[in-house]
């Protein structure tokens, strides 16, 4: 065996180790993953590492530790080593996790149905109505497909002894699945041949039974069932995860001002109407879904969710209150409950756990603090979790003193000793150390039970604290591997096959939030496009000293500057003024200029992150770290330039995959509009400060701006000239970067727009289109021209008004903001 | 203001409320969505004769329903362009004395009682159960549990103790409009020592609930018009809110609800109409509403309740 590996391998009796069953002695699901560590060449795993973080990098996985708008988006820590189960311990685990998933349900069923359990005397009304998650306008209706608990997660631990024991039931809108779906791609991909000789359970089959159990609950006959993800937005913590589940699940994500309720169903908004939506997988917690019956403060939600619920007319998974078994105190009461609803023992115990409600659990935990850990009782109650064990005198009294007062509040648990497994260690040469690990399981309801995903989030605790585990803390992850065994993974029902006339050949549910996003993400692709032109052009000036232009271009470059939104001085600009405005707009996200565009860029690309494809949001990803780079290290120029021509080159890319891979719909439209609209404004800004250049002064940068150097240079060998410069540049229909392709473009978009959603404007912009025609080249593609000087200005006025009128046309409410009232 | 519950606060009424609530908006509410607790409840003690809500602009949709308490709801959705909202409730009941709080004569014992609420044996107790927890307006405070110790401290039976709060808190603290808005929490309130009604009926929850007890929040009107000689009650051209506490024979029969006016330090008489109840005031809030657009808004609320006309109520004059 590989001693080296296990050189820093701890051993510890006090804890059950996943990897070794003796020292130095893998168990045996561990042996195939043991050799091929040894069999592998240092170097390889080191790239592997790498690879693995390149990946996670590149596909963007992150978990936003807080909400923070300038992007606090933290890198998803992924170990190179999966946690691996045999078979037949999975076997075990899964139908546990199965079994308390229906009860679970059944509990959810009789807390907002008839409160049997309480009346038996199996829970005690606390429980219930003393938990600030028992939503009272849930109560008293069946939701729509009668389930409660659509998806569920258990998180478990494995004590000394090898037993697993769940710690934590997630019933609200368990998070992970996405991330563990992530962390199989990445760690696979490291391993494929071993992946393969293990046969590990494939993760995908489980989401495709999530989608078609939640198809054949949702209400609504004939047809398919419209179902999206709400997701509460970009500043949650997990928003990468839903994401990434709307794509997976080809849900559209959505937010609470997406929908509507009308007739007590909901409705998508979308450009051309509203669309019914007939199922509702949410990431909103609970109380935060309707401001009308719940939570009023919420501006995240859908004003009447829950009468359209109680109506069923929609499927909201997890039905409305699930949290409310996110409440440890539910623990201890569980295997009586499950003995009395299910007629059988519970599989797998909880961790010991004691309400203090219970006058006499609270004698008891006062006594045994030290062993014991203090939770809240109820999921809304904001408190540390404290160790017992950690507590000074004075904090130990404080506490008592605190649960005295209101004992109903407090849990206390079992201190589990988490079971260890091998974490590769990044920065020793082939070595292993260990990390305590919990594992989170998944499971789903479909027609015919619960399904669990085979596999889970296996989480690795942070640092030298082995005993919690948490993401907000800073822990890492792992891939989890179910090893090959007999059972197929349960019941899976099957979709109908889409026959000739189920063919969809657009998507209308475009919402108008996307579309306004995919506008603004054409804008800014094309704004920071224009942006790392014209500081290439500002730099080549600079480092170009040998040039002999008589005129400087210096001031009308700073005039450019200046109408892209960069600040300059203010006094005719001097070299070193145009070095330092260069430097400000290209580094410094804080100024108008390439960062804070790249920034914006970023934002509204995550916003339709499920639209887009993991190597156009790889293409990006890349793009925008590497600039981000800058703004802690100053650049040399060369490096600036380098940095640009980057930029540019994957703007370019940004720009094939929308030309060539997005389908021509009313999307690719808006997005295609947003390019034309935003080019339409420099083109009239760069040649309203070109043409104001003194006579003799340089055109080449004008050409290099316009990307129409080589163009020019094919036609006409001359050095440039207004004449043959200002007909490439305004009246060239097959230039793409001639005001005449913008201008016809954007006409043209926007009728083609009309088709769908009625007048848009389009006839607005035929004056200016007519003016352009009417240009005559004998006297007007000259500077000293008056009437293309007019043109020009009427180009920037209209350039800006059509951006206007196509906001107040389809997103004038987009984003509006609701307010609650309460009145006496 | 008195001291004193009216004399005769136990003959039977018939009242007519209205209940008027105008929104003026700055700019157009695209939509609005409304859910109210406007309706009075019917009682063994109140009879609804009439009742009706108009809503100006027209709802696009209306419906009723009932809530987890029992009350009736109403919930609109106003579809078109308005700058003005008018909610009108008008409503005339028939309402008689409560079960004689003279007939308990064997209070319970308390700690019985708080066992019995911790694990529930019969329907009235399930149902007391609701109320003896925290709510929103009435989170656990230890600054109300010290307020609320002497009026429990001594063995005195649980009427006398309750009675006793009330007196305290209608002592103690000042009846003050502009003390406190909705959103006032209960500590601030407790520091403050003023409030309005629903602070009250707030406070003297929170310091029943921390016995271990339940009271729920009533929702309702008040007579305003007193009788001849009799200073006027607090409570008119608003809104009302009191207290119930749960309050079994201690033979476990009957279930009692107490009702105290601490506002008034009185029992909930026949001038008290009861719209419905819930833990505290975000249960039974009588309009509620979510708006898009509308920018800032003004609010107005007219309150009127009077002895309806075809009642013959010798001592009551119509209310102004």
């Amino acid at each position: 065996m590989p001693a080296t590996f296990l050189a820093s391998y701890p051993r510890s009796a006090e804890r059950y180790d996943e990897m070794l069953e003796a020292p130095e002695r893998p168990r045996s699901h561990w042996q195939a993953m043991f050799r091929q560590l040894a069999a592998t060449p240092p170097e390889r795993l080191r790239e592997q590492v790498l690879e693995i973080e390149r990946q996670v990098r590149e596909n963007g996985v992150t978990y936003n530790v807080y909400a923070d708008p300038q992007g606090s988006d933290r890198p998803w820590d992924l170990d190179l080593l999966p946690q691996i189960l045999p078979a037949q311990e999975w076997a075990q685990l899964e139908a546990a996790v199965c079994q308390r998933a229906a009860l679970l349900d059944r509990i959810l069923a009789d807390a907002y149905g008839e409160q049997r359990l309480v009346a038996e005397g199996m829970l005690p009304p606390a429980l219930i109505h003393g938990n600030g998650a028992f939503l009272r306008p849930c109560h008293g209706f069946r939701p729509a497909g009668s389930t409660y608990l659509h998806i569920y997660a258990a998180d478990l631990a494995r004590s000394p002894d090898g037993r697993w024991w769940v710690l934590a039931d997630r019933t609200q809108a368990p998070s992970g699945a996405g991330y563990a779906l992530e962390n199989r791609l990445a760690v696979s991909r490291a391993f494929p041949g071993l992946f393969r000789d293990l046969r590990v359970q494939p993760l995908a089959p489980f989401f495709a039974t999530l989608r078609d159990s939640l198809a054949q609950q949702a209400p609504g006959g004939a047809g398919a069932p419209r179902m999206v993800l709400l997701t509460p937005g970009p500043y949650n913590e997990t928003y990468y995860e839903h994401a990434l589940l709307a794509r997976h699940l080809g849900f559209p994500l959505v937010e609470g001002h997406d929908l509507t309720v009308r007739d007590g169903c909901v409705w998508l908004k979308t450009l051309s109407g509203l669309e019914r939506v007939h199922a509702v997988l949410r990431r909103l917690d609970d109380d935060f879904c309707d401001p009308v019956e719940l939570r009023a403060d919420s501006a995240l939600g859908v004003p009447g969710l829950a009468e359209a619920a109680r109506r069923g007319n929609v499927l909201v998974a997890n039905a409305l209150g699930s949290n409310l078994l996110e409440s440890g105190a539910l623990l201890g009461f569980l295997p009586g409950i499950c003995a009395r609803l299910m007629g059988e023992p519970l599989k797998m115990p909880s961790i010991a756990t004691w309400w203090c409600g219970q006058p006499d659990a609270l004698e008891q935990t006062i006594e045994r603090l030290d062993r014991l850990v203090i939770k809240p009782a109820f999921p809304q109650l904001r408190m540390e979790v404290v160790f017992g064990e950690d507590l000074t005198d004075s904090g130990r009294a404080a506490l008592v003193a605190a649960m005295r007062a209101h004992p109903g509040n407090y849990i206390a648990q079992e201190l589990v000793r988490l079971s260890q497994a091998p974490v590769w260690d990044r920065h020793g040469e082939r070595r292993l150390k260990a990390g305590g690990i919990g594992l989170r399981v998944y499971a789903c309801a479909t027609p015919g039970g619960y399904v669990a995903m085979p596999g889970g989030l296996t989480r690795v605790a942070a640092g030298a604290d082995v005993r919690v585990v948490s993401m907000q803390r800073g822990g890492a992850s792992k891939d989890t591997w179910v090893l090959g065994g007999g059972s197929a993974g349960g019941s899976r029902p099957v979709r109908p096959a889409v026959g000739p006339a189920g063919l969809v050949r657009s998507s209308h549910n475009l919402s108008s939030r996307v579309a306004e996003n995919l506008l603004w993400y054409g804008r800014y692709c094309e704004r920071c496009d224009n942006l790392a032109r014209l500081l290439r052009v500002g730099l080549s000036a600079l480092i170009d000293e040998t040039a002999s232009r008589a005129p400087a271009p210096w001031p009308a470059m700073l005039a450019l500057l200046g109408r892209c939104g960069i600040a300059v001085p203010p006094a005719d600009g001097e070299r070193e003024d145009l070095e330092a405005a260069l430097r400000r707009a290209f580094a410094d996200p804080r100024h108008g200029g390439l960062a804070m565009s790249m920034r914006q860029l970023f934002r509204v690309a995550f916003q339709i992150r499920e639209r887009m494809s993991i190597d156009n949001w790889r293409a990006l990803n890349r793009m925008t770290q590497s600039l981000a780079r800058w703004e802690t290290t100053a650049p040399s120029l060369a490096e600036m330039l380098a940095e640009l021509d980057g930029a540019t080159a994957a703007l370019m890319t940004l720009a094939g995959f929308a030309l060539d891979g997005m389908t021509r719909d009313q999307g690719w439209r808006f997005l295609s509009m947003g390019r034309r609209i935003e080019r339409l404004q420099f083109l009239g800004a760069t040649l309203a400060c070109g043409t104001a250049q003194p006579a003799g002064a340089d055109l080449d940068w004008l050409l290099e701006l316009a990307d129409s150097i080589v163009t020019y240079r094919s036609r006409y060998t001359a050095r440039p000239q207004w004449l043959p410069l200002l007909d490439l540049l305004l009246r060239d229909e097959s230039n793409p970067r001639s005001v005449a392709f913008q201008l016809l473009g954007v006409h043209d978009y926007l009728v083609r727009l009309a088709e769908s959603y009625g007048p848009c404007g389009a006839e607005a912009l035929r004056p200016l289109i007519d003016d352009m025609a009417a240009l005559d080249p004998r006297t007007d593609l000259d500077p000293a021209s008056p009437r293309l000087r007019r043109f020009l200005d009427r180009l920037t006025a209209e350039s800006f008004a059509v951006a206007e009128r196509v906001t107040q046309r389809f997103f004038s409410h987009v984003g509006e903001i609701e307010a609650h009232v309460l009145a006496p | 203001m008195t001291d004193r519950p009216p004399p005769d606060a136990r003959v039977p009424l018939r009242l007519a409320v209205i209940h008027e609530t105008l929104y003026r908006y700055a700019a157009p509410v695209l939509q609005s969505r409304q859910l109210l607790h406007l309706t009075p409840r019917a009682l063994p003690h109140q009879r609804v004769v009439t009742h009706r809500i108009r809503i100006e602009p027209a709802p696009a949709e209306q419906g009723e329903g009932d809530d987890f308490f029992g009350n009736r709801i109403v919930r609109a959705l106003i579809g078109a362009p308005h700058r003005a909202l008018e909610i009108h409730a008008a409503s005339v009941v028939d309402v008689g004395p409560r079960g004689d709080p003279q007939d308990l004569r064997t209070p319970p014992d308390l700690a019985r009682l708080r066992a019995a609420l911790a694990a529930p044996a019969d329907a009235a107790t399930l149902e007391a159960a609701r109320f003896a927890f925290e709510s929103p307006h009435v989170p656990f405070d230890p600054a109300v549990r010290t307020y609320a110790a002497p009026s429990f401290a001594g063995r005195a039976p649980l009427p006398e103790a309750l009675a006793d709060l009330s007196r305290r808190i209608h002592r103690d603290f000042e009846f003050d409009p502009a003390a406190t808005t909705v959103a006032t929490p209960l500590a601030e309130v407790i520091a403050l020592r003023r409030g309005v009604c629903q602070d009250f009926a707030h406070l003297m929850i929170g310091c029943v609930r921390a016995q271990g007890l339940a009271a729920r929040y009533v929702s309702g009107y008040l007579l305003t018009a007193p009788p001849p000689g009799q200073a006027r009650l607090i409570g008119s051209d608003a809104s009302h809110a009191w207290v119930a506490v749960y309050c079994p024979g201690a033979d476990g029969q009957g279930a009692h609800w107490l009702e105290f006016d601490p506002t008034n330090d009185c029992r909930a008489g026949t001038g008290h109409v009861t719209l419905g109840w819930g833990r505290d005031f975000s249960d039974v809030t009588p309009t509620r509403g979510v708006l898009l657009g509308g920018g800032t808004q003004t609010l107005e609320v007219r309150v009127t309740v009077t002895p309806a006309p075809d009642q013959a109520t010798a001592g009551y004059a119509a209310g102004t």
